[in-house]
């Protein structure tokens, strides 16, 4: 990451992937093969336009995927798959901006540089 | 005679190339073949909030209540050779006729309609309130009587109506001399030379009737009355029977009684609605269709082929409603094989319709219905055969699984030839079409859409 700005820019994405796949999640637990309405779709793939320009070639989840096309009426489980898979190269994408310092803190690192931004240890490491 | 056009069950609109949704139309589309199974209750004129169904009935309560009058004054012929002529309006074809065409009364009913103006004190001065009324004292006048006498005596109001419904949709009408139409300054029935849309299958004049008119059963009515307002004790102490004679005879004694539910009905008038012309099954209903279709086996083991075209055929209208109206299902041989399939009309209300239309002239499309584990390359030659001009080029198959690659590699070539697309639903597309008529997050027309997208996407 090159500024703060693109930080906060990353941060929000995170929020937003990971609200959207908590709420479609639970929708895809109640009946899996049900459509999204129009409204939801337009929403999710602006995040998706959004994340494909953050995460950049090398950490998009499918080259050959953009977004829905609502003709194709994707189903709760179907959006729900494609939201975790961008969330775990979000995560990935975070990793490489993350350190370590001492005493278990992580802070964000940007243009090469630690910063004093707070951030959380990366998945791969806190998973157990 | 039969109709110059290839459609299954045409309907006027599509008859003349006009795609118009029954959902959308103001009026009862006319079917060619038979009557449309309601009624005009002219109860739901009077509780309108439109000041001009208001007035309309006034004006059919003040011609009929005219020949009450007319009767005990000495014009009690006059007044009998009216009510006959008003007791049949063919040009609405509401009911359940198959042909169109009705019996007129006789004159004797005629006569023992008018009277219950000399029998009930309360007639004789104040006239009838609602037309309705007279289901509880003359035997044989019942919901489609009522109905044709308000048509009758309205339809000087339904010629403008059907005119003014013909000008806005482009519905091509012919001159005609239309006879029994009301005079309100007259006090008689006159003939109006007026331009009609024509019934092609017999030349005769067609008249639209407002949605908003009809029931199929009047909100008044003497089975409602009999069962919940009628003191049965009171008129029959016996444990037989009580027959409909008996209990017109006790109404024409008993005025009150009868008043006293009118008057009910019409501090109910809020819950008296229009009956739609189509019903969709409920949700609960949907879902018991689809676990059932899913349990059948397929194969014509135990008739579950029978079964399975039956559920589809009750499912497929009311998931598809309003965007496609239901046609009529049918069955048709092609070589020797029985085939039954599910004919809709193209409303073209959808933008996919409209690319169906546009694009392989299908101005009625066809669900072909197989429950066979898996599609062969004659049940495509079949389909294909029916997909002719026609009908349009655009099919569909109902069916249990996704059929194999040398199938789809069979349909995509039709494509590829002849410009003809044919999608597949199966169990999966079906049970998805549910979800969402059940989430109604989506239309599940757009299932279809999905099926043709995808196919588009396969074809070179």
């Amino acid at each position: 990451m090159r500024d703060r700005e693109e930080l906060e820019r990353f941060e929000k994405l995170m929020g937003q992937l990971r609200g959207l796949h908590d709420e479609i999640s639970l929708l895809a637990r109640k009946s899996s093969n049900d459509g999204l309405n129009a409204f939801k779709l337009r929403l999710i793939n602006k995040v998706l336009a959004t994340a494909n320009a953050v995460l950049g070639a090398s950490h998009r989840p499918f080259d050959d995927f953009d977004q829905f096309d609502p003709d194709d009426v994707p189903s709760t489980s179907d959006v729900t798959m494609v939201l975790a898979q961008y969330l775990e190269e979000a995560e990935r994408y975070r990793a490489n901006f993350v350190t370590e310092v001492y005493g278990n803190k992580w802070f964000y690192v940007i243009a090469g540089d630690i910063t004093d931004i707070p951030a959380g240890a990366p998945r791969k490491v806190t998973r157990k | 005679m039969t109709l110059d056009t290839f459609l299954i069950r045409p309907r006027l609109t599509d008859y003349h190339g006009i795609s118009l949704a029954q959902e959308d139309a103001d009026f009862a589309i006319p079917f060619f073949d038979e009557d449309i199974p309601l009624y005009v209750d002219p109860f739901l004129l009077w509780r309108s909030p439109s000041m001009q169904d208001n007035a309309l009935h006034e004006m059919l309560m003040g011609a009929f209540n005219h020949l009450g009058k007319q009767a005990q004054n000495g014009g009690r012929d006059t007044a009998i050779d009216i009510l006959v002529a008003a007791s049949e309006c063919d040009e609405v074809g509401l009911g359940s006729s198959a042909k169109r065409k009705g019996k007129r009364i006789g004159r004797d009913k005629a006569g023992d309609i008018l009277d219950i103006f000399r029998r009930i004190p309360r007639y004789a001065t104040h006239g009838l309130g609602h037309i309705e009324e007279l289901q509880f004292f003359v035997e044989g006048i019942s919901k489609d009587r009522i109905s044709d006498f308000a048509c009758s005596f309205l339809k000087s109001f339904l010629i403008d109506f059907t005119i003014d419904q013909c000008t806005r949709l482009g519905i091509p009408t012919r001159s005609y001399t239309i006879g029994n139409v009301w005079d309100v300054r007259g006090r008689q029935f006159a003939s109006v030379k007026t331009s009609l849309p024509a019934d092609p299958t017999d030349e005769r004049p067609l008249l639209f009737v407002p949605k908003r008119w009809l029931r199929f059963v009047p909100w008044i009515n003497y089975e409602d009355y009999f069962e919940k307002h009628c003191p049965q004790d009171d008129i029959a102490h016996s444990a037989e029977e009580l027959t409909r004679v008996e209990v017109l005879n006790y109404n024409r004694d008993n005025y009150g009684v009868v008043a006293a539910y009118i008057e009910s009905k019409e501090r109910s008038f809020a819950d008296a609605k229009n009956d739609p012309l189509f019903s969709q099954i409920p949700v609960r209903s949907a879902r018991g269709k689809l676990a059932q279709i899913a349990k059948l086996p397929t194969g014509k083991t135990d008739g579950a082929d029978l079964k399975y075209e039956t559920a589809i055929g009750q499912l497929l209208p009311s998931l598809l409603y309003p965007s496609l109206d239901f046609a009529q299902a049918q069955a048709r041989t092609d070589s020797g094989v029985s085939i039954r399939d599910l004919i809709f009309y193209n409303t073209q209300r959808a933008p996919f319709l409209r690319e169906v239309h546009a694009d392989y002239g299908s101005r009625q499309i066809t669900f072909e219905l197989k429950n066979v584990a898996e599609l062969e390359r004659s049940h495509v030659d079949q389909l294909n055969r029916y997909l002719a001009d026609d009908l349009g080029k655009f099919g569909v198959f109902v069916t249990r699984h996704p059929p194999k690659k040398a199938i789809n590699q069979r349909i995509i070539d039709l494509w590829s030839g002849q410009r003809k697309a044919i999608v597949t639903l199966t169990d999966v597309d079906l049970d998805q079409m549910v979800e969402v008529f059940d989430s109604k997050q989506r239309d599940p027309l757009d299932v279809i859409t999905k099926k043709y997208a995808e196919f588009r996407r396969s074809c070179p």
